[in-house]
């Protein structure tokens, strides 16, 4: 194979991960054509931000805005990507536009996975339907949230601190699966003191007409609200991959450089990578960034470049309380703490693995995430 | 090139410091310390990455 310098470099996708990835492709000396494709008409933003401070903060909508690109991409967005030829290396773009390549990353995310066709279920993905979500808040409507992750959760925080009669609808404890019972348990006890009405169901579904939606639980209890919104997880947006040979099970498998063959990396939510516990994605902020990282410098160097180390960083805020974590929850049993006591104060806690190394979370308790990762590893 | 912190909006997650690791750091109570403000060269493109990297964006380079 020839090490010619690429000339053409495509970027499909403007959320973080594919901003990274055109920085980085900069960064690492790629001075030749590049192309971001980007289907939402906004600059890429802070997703994190749109669940969080962006349901809050007042008058101040900025919170989910990020420093302005600094890669001098050909920036086309607004436009979505319909097809891709790997052979013939070229992309197909939704106003027939055709973009030829030598190197391509596929960035294109995923979106919110839906429960119902109905136009009255909301979901919050993206940055239009943040702001719609804020617009109906005002009213201070009753609401529904159908989803017991930490978005759904979220999401509700926000809403009974904007003044509405929110009910949660969860398969099971809110939190368990994503953080373990214990620290599920603590979160429970600050939602239900802001007020949040908790439902288990084994399943819910989504039913009405239009505009109008309503929940129906498995045991056939009816929820009606103002506003139904669901937070169901995300499914990764592959369908203009079809026939390209580059998806599997819903999402694009890659190596630990995060290429899907020598002049492909696919990084962020729809790329499968292999970490500590299997190929998986990780559809978290800071598993894009350090996925685009590797991946563009792959794309340029190939094997030279150095693989994925790759430790997870969550966080969420929610109910008063704000966590942090590092390492691969969820957390099984009880924690020691390293500093604060159980009760609700700030706390520094460790999950020991028999390894040595543990999972760290900090809990209303400011720390740096490269002193939260050092308490992971095993002691030396 | 300036690096402009919005101190109110850090949430002290850090992300910045390893990015930037140079030119600033979360001190013991996890407030963001700013070691260098003015940059240039090398040195702006690492405090682009700090500012990019941040979830909150609460870092600017102007």
């Amino acid at each position: 194979m020839t090490t010619r310098a690429p000339a053409r470099v495509v970027v499909v996708g403007n959320g973080i991960a594919g901003l990274t990835a055109a920085d980085t492709l900069r960064e690492a000396g790629f001075d030749g054509e590049l192309t971001v494709v980007g289907d939402e008409p906004h600059p890429a933003y802070s997703r994190p931000a749109l669940s969080k401070a962006l349901l809050l903060d007042g008058d101040d909508l900025t919170s989910h805005e990020l420093p302005p690109a600094g890669h001098g991409a050909t920036e086309l967005l607004g436009v979505r990507a319909t097809g891709l030829d790997v052979d013939r290396r070229r992309v197909t773009l939704d106003d027939g536009t055709q973009l030829p390549y030598d190197r391509l990353v596929l960035a294109t995310g995923s979106r919110a996975r839906r429960l119902s066709g109905l136009p009255g279920e909301l979901t919050l993905r993206g940055l239009d339907d943040a702001l719609s979500l804020r617009g109906r808040l005002a009213a201070a409507p009753s609401v529904v949230v159908v989803g017991g992750g930490p978005l759904g959760m979220e999401i509700a925080s926000g809403c009974r601190a904007a003044g509405c009669e929110v009910t949660l609808v969860s398969q099971g404890v809110p939190l368990v699966l994503q953080l373990g019972p214990y620290l599920a348990g603590v979160f429970a006890g600050a939602a239900r003191e802001h007020g949040l009405t908790v439902l288990e169901t084994a399943a819910a579904r989504i039913e009405g007409h239009g505009a109008n939606a309503r929940v129906v639980l498995d045991e056939g209890t009816v929820l009606e609200a103002d506003v139904v919104l669901t937070a169901a997880g995300d499914i990764p947006n592959t369908e203009w991959l079809a026939g390209s040979g580059l998806t599997a099970k819903g999402a694009v498998p890659v190596d630990s450089r995060g290429l899907v063959r020598p002049d492909v990396a696919a990084v962020g939510d729809l790329a499968a990578f292999p970490t500590a516990h299997g190929v998986r994605r990780v559809p978290l902020w800071s598993s894009a960034i350090e996925q685009a990282k590797v991946a563009a410098r792959a794309l340029l160097r190939g094997d030279e470049a150095p693989p994925l180390d790759f430790q997870p960083y969550f966080w969420t805020e929610q109910f008063g309380l704000s966590l942090k974590a590092v390492g691969h929850l969820p957390a099984e049993g009880e924690p020691e703490y390293v500093d604060g006591a159980p009760g609700g104060g700030p706390a520094l806690m460790r999950w020991p693995h028999q390894d040595g190394t543990a999972d760290a979370v900090a809990l209303n308790y400011r720390i740096a995430v490269p002193r939260l990762r050092r308490m992971t590893r095993a002691a030396a | 090139m300036r690096i402009v912190l919005d101190r109110p909006r850090c949430e002290g997650h850090g992300l910045c410091e390893e990015a930037a690791p140079q030119l600033m750091h979360l001190d013991d109570e996890g407030e963001l310390v700013l070691d260098r403000e003015e940059v240039d060269g090398a040195d702006a493109a690492l405090a682009n990455a700090a500012a990019r990297v941040c979830p909150v964006a609460a870092l600017r380079v102007a």
